[in-house]
């Protein structure tokens, strides 16, 4: 029997075409471990006994994926890990699950994740905790915890995600996968249910790279419903599955390896630095000023556009309803008892950042810092080719541990910078603990070049395995 | 900081009911997140431009053509209540 | 009262014209069953973008430039955020610190130019239908364009306001933005006004008017005002700052029951949309097709056109009706005459159409011959609105109408000699009357002819001739 579990997409997508197994038999195989070992690691919201697909043609036909259970799906309960969207059934597929369908990829599910994207270990959600599947009393990451959880489980063969502050990259550094954010307005945002809409990318998380470069080539491409989306050629990404990272200059920003950083995952970087040098690539001390800044930047902006993007939920339109008397009952308590104590600190932080007397001091202050950030990486970015980072200071924390809100935030910080400049940004798996946690690498690329991340992060995997690396079941 | 009263003015606004045991909660960890945030004073940003995002294109329209969006019933369908083809709300009070 | 100084402002919303809404492709079709132009972006669905519609930008600019405004050539668009249940979003994108236009002005018809201070874009909000204990939402009108055009506070009478939305409407009627039914809803205003002494530098309290529904409504309700915060002012007391609604039943204004919170709007640049340029080319070209205004075109008619004040102003009311008056001209240069038939019968029928002036057929040609005709005794009156009847729909040839249909008059004296002593004594009791002196009843005598000519007669000559043999 194949070990169907260590294949890639691309293989068992044609393994189906040329007859070694059937797509309704993949089907079964993966809804089975989701029944049985998603449940126990609580990474899936739902499960659909029946596939979703369309007639279509692509070298990833037949093979299931795990959606976000933030990104539309028609005729299916989308909540966001939501109270208030729990009843919520979407009246249109979000362009990129279009793209997936019509690509014949087959949807499964939708995954667990932190209320509204807001958080970084899936610990915000209506539905509770995921499980880390490489140490159960950890957390998963966020926000797409369920997604990259679902993968490193080996559940699922790959799924999407959301990432506005490191959503993606996050909880595949912290679940041992490859979880990529492509440029802002690389992959329509039309059908992603809003966080931060200058912030927010959806992207591919898959244990390696030929079948993130597959799934890019999917959804990639500018879309006529979203105006920030981009009309840029999107490029064939399987091309930059090479081996081959001569010459390329490789930033290491002195400013993320400072205070903080745990030093097991200090010591996995240095080892992918000399893994890249024994490939002949250039590492480049740079620097990134503003970095310390980014955080603050980053909740100021973020939680200031989910504020607005949330006011819409108010229990006329759709989702649920609280008892009232009277209208003005009728918003506050539905969103009392609808949104999460997470989400309301959120939208507590975000409408006082735009209230009256305080836009220039917080909104606006920190748009400009935005540039500022910006231009440090314009600036690195003519020195260097990439930039390598840690995607996070820690390897996964114990559920419960992070109480306090201020902490958490703050662990976004090597991934909250890349939102914030609207640059590239792919974590790969690139080493385990003593404890064996995974631990992840972050390259952040210049703009639209999504293909060198590509390039780079295949040729780590041919030289490395951490990414075959399976939990234990 | 940030006391109950400014914590109750923003509740207000942002429509989300709040009980008075929790004000105070909310106050001191929103307190302590606005006085890191309050780091940002340290730079000088005069002179820059306010980045709104990547954004390399503007002028992005549609054309006036009508297309019908064929799935409305499942539109009042998902709503919580409905009554003869509209959304049906408490007494709005002018 | 004599001291003090009117100050008002206007703010007028008015849909427009487009296809589909504004940021999405559903239908702006008024009056459809409720909820029937929807879809998810317009109802503030999860996951949902705004994407802007061109010929909204091209309408709004030529409003703008018809105006004067200062065009701002690097727009974007705002979040106007606040709870409400006809704002699926609850916030409604508009525009706050880069309107499309500035510092413009608007001429009215005494001459004065009152300043236009913004015109900016925004999306509509949808409706209320309020029943005893509940409320209703229908999201049809959700999306809809609007142009907000505000005025500064430069209108000194509550005639002058009424004037100035007038001439808005007659201008945004021109221009093809919008067809400015108040009672359709597709144009709305609201007013500012308050009082202070005469050459004072700073403005008064000012009070904000709303649901005025007609402009007689503004007018009635700003004099209502005006005396109002007159009385408060002698009284020695402050006009309290609020907005009022005005009561057309009971003719007053009322202090709106809750005054919402200070509004705090917390506007932003919309994140979903990007800015868009408007280039000097754009402008140039939009400038150029906003052709001749209706304060022009007025100006233009009064020099060259031989005809009273009162009679163009009816003319270029509607844009369709002036240049038709210019092409009837063309062909039969007589302008009083031709004027008189198109602000009278034709408009006339024309009202009485279903679809108005776009089920008008007949050509200028065809139009010009019908007033020569009469001009020149071929058709009498009867005999003119007749033709015109059978001729406005079909642009059938007129001369074959006249022949088909036997209108031409009859002024041939012998011929109408018969009938006029037929009905000379069928009638001794009105011919008595008139030589007593009633000069009534050789109209009824006339009339008499008319009818036994089946309208042919030429009435003149058969009171003429009346009028001689009467007195034989």
């Amino acid at each position: 029997m194949i070990d169907i579990i260590s294949l890639t997409g691309l293989d068992i997508s044609e393994g189906i075409s040329k007859g070694g197994f059937k797509a309704n038999e993949i089907y079964s195989f993966y809804y089975n471990r989701i029944k049985k070992i998603g449940s126990d690691l609580n990474c899936f919201v739902d499960v659909y006994a029946e596939g979703l697909t369309c007639e279509g043609r692509s070298p990833l036909k037949g093979v299931p994926i795990a959606i976000k259970d933030n990104i539309c799906i028609k005729g299916k309960r989308i909540t966001c890990a939501s109270k208030i969207l729990s009843s919520h059934i979407a009246v249109y597929d979000a362009t990129v699950v279009e793209r997936l369908k019509k690509s014949g990829l087959v949807v499964v599910g939708t995954t667990n994740m932190d209320e509204f994207a807001f958080g970084s270990s899936t610990e915000n959600s209506f539905y509770g905790p995921a499980k880390n599947p490489w140490d159960k009393s950890r957390v998963v990451g966020g926000s797409s915890g369920g997604s990259a959880a679902a993968v490193a489980a080996r559940i699922v063969p790959f799924a999407l995600g959301s990432d506005t502050g490191g959503s993606i990259r996050q909880p595949s550094s912290l679940c041992g996968v490859v979880g990529f954010k492509p440029t802002y307005g690389r992959v329509s945002r039309f059908g992603l249910i809003a966080f931060s809409s200058s912030l927010d990318q959806i992207g591919p998380i898959t244990t390696n790279f030929t079948d993130c470069a597959s799934l890019l080539n999917i959804i990639c491409g500018y879309d006529e419903n979203d105006s920030t989306s981009v009309s840029l050629e999107v490029p064939d990404f399987t091309k930059s599955l090479q081996d081959n990272i001569e010459g390329l200059r490789v930033g290491v920003p002195k400013e993320y390896f400072g205070e903080g950083l745990d030093p097991e995952v200090r010591d996995a970087i240095n080892k992918v630095i000399e893994v890249l040098k024994n490939k002949k690539a250039e590492i480049v001390e740079i620097s990134l000023p503003t970095t310390d800044y980014a955080v603050a930047a980053y909740y100021i902006i973020a939680s200031s556009e989910a504020s607005s993007n949330l006011q819409r939920f108010d229990g006329i339109k759709y989702g649920i309803r609280a008892k009232c008397n009277g209208l003005k009952e009728l918003y506050a308590k539905t969103r009392k008892e609808g949104f999460g104590e997470e989400t309301q600190r959120r939208v507590l932080l975000g409408t006082y950042s735009l209230s009256s007397g305080y836009y220039d001091a917080y909104y606006l202050k920190a748009l400009k810092v935005r540039r500022l950030i910006k231009n440090d990486f314009d600036s690195a970015f003519k020195k260097v080719d990439v930039i390598l980072t840690p995607t996070s200071p820690t390897t996964a924390f114990k559920i419960g541990e992070k109480s306090d809100p201020l902490s958490m935030y703050l662990s976004d910080i090597y991934t909250i910078s890349t939102n914030l400049a609207g640059l590239p940004a792919v974590s790969f798996p690139c080493g385990f603990t003593k404890g064996n946690l995974p631990v992840g690498c972050q390259i952040i690329g210049k703009e639209f070049d999504e293909s060198t991340l590509v390039r780079v992060g295949y040729s780590y995997q041919s030289a490395t395995d951490f990414h075959k690396k399976i939990p234990k079941e | 900081m940030l006391d109950k009263q400014n914590v109750e003015n923003v509740f207000n606004l942002a429509r989300i009911e709040i009980e008075e045991n929790k004000k105070e909660f909310f106050a001191a960890q929103l307190s302590k997140i606005i006085n890191f945030i309050d780091k940002l004073k340290e730079l000088d940003v005069k002179g820059v431009e306010p980045m709104r995002g990547l954004h390399i294109k503007k002028n992005i329209f549609r054309k006036d053509k009508v297309k019908d969006f064929i799935y409305k019933e499942d539109i009042l369908r998902n709503a919580p209540l409905t009554q003869d083809g509209y959304f049906k709300i408490p007494k709005v009070i002018d | 009262m004599n001291d003090l100084e009117i100050v008002i402002g206007l703010e007028v919303h008015t849909q427009v014209k487009t296809e589909s809404k504004i940021f999405c492709a559903c239908s702006t079709k008024f009056e459809s069953p409720p909820n029937t132009n929807i879809c998810p972006v317009c109802c503030g669905y999860p996951g949902v973008l705004p994407v802007f519609n061109e010929k909204v930008l091209s309408l709004a600019l030529k409003v703008s430039c018809a105006l004067n405004c200062n065009i701002n050539k690097d727009i974007y668009f705002e979040r106007k955020s606040y709870f409400y249940p006809d704002l699926p979003k609850n916030y409604q994108i508009s525009q706050y610190k880069m309107p499309l236009g500035e510092k413009g002005y608007l001429e009215i018809s005494t001459g004065r130019k009152i300043i236009i201070n913004r015109v900016h874009m925004e999306e509509d909000a949808g409706k209320l239908i309020h029943k005893d204990n509940y409320s209703l939402v229908d999201f049809n009108r959700t999306g809809t364009p609007l142009l907000e055009i505000v005025s500064d506070p430069d209108i000194h009478s509550p005639q002058e306001a009424y004037d100035y939305l007038n001439s808005m409407k007659l201008l945004l009627i021109y221009i093809g933005v919008s067809d400015c039914d108040m009672e359709k809803g597709s144009l709305r205003c609201d007013a500012n006004v308050s009082l202070r002494k005469k050459g004072a530098a700073k403005l008064g309290i000012r009070v904000e008017l709303k649901n005025m529904n007609t402009f007689n409504g503004v007018r009635a309700a700003l004099e209502y005002e005006v005396k109002r915060q007159s009385k408060v002012i002698n009284k020695g007391e402050n006009v309290v700052q609020e907005t009022r609604l005005w009561d057309f039943q009971k003719l007053k204004t009322v202090v709106m029951r809750t005054k919402s919170d200070a509004h705090d709007y917390r506007y932003f640049p919309e994140p979903d949309l990007l800015n868009f340029c408007v280039s000097d080319e754009l402008i140039e070209s939009v400038k150029k097709s906003v052709g001749e205004l209706p304060l022009e075109k007025k100006r233009r008619f009064m020099k060259n056109y031989d005809i009273l004040e009162k009679e163009i102003n009816v003319l270029i009311s509607y844009p369709w009706l002036s240049k038709f008056f210019e092409e009837i001209i063309l062909f039969y240069p007589k302008a009083k005459d031709v004027c008189n038939w198109l602000i009278g019968p034709f408009l006339e029928q024309v009202n009485n159409l279903d679809n108005g002036f776009s089920a008008v057929k007949i050509s200028a040609e065809n139009f010009s011959k019908i007033v020569k005709f009469f001009s020149e005794g071929k058709l009498n009156n009867l005999g003119a609105k007749k033709v015109l009847a059978l001729g406005l729909t079909t642009n059938e040839d007129i001369d074959s109408i006249i022949e088909r249909e036997k209108l031409v008059q009859v002024s041939d004296h012998e011929e109408l000699l018969k009938f006029v002593e037929e009905v000379i004594s069928s009638n001794p009791k009105a011919v008595q009357e008139y030589l007593e002196g009633k000069q009534k009843s050789i109209m009824f005598l006339v009339g008499q002819v008319m009818k036994n000519t089946r309208g042919k007669a030429n009435p003149k000559v058969a009171k003429d001739i009346l009028e001689r043999r009467i007195q034989i």
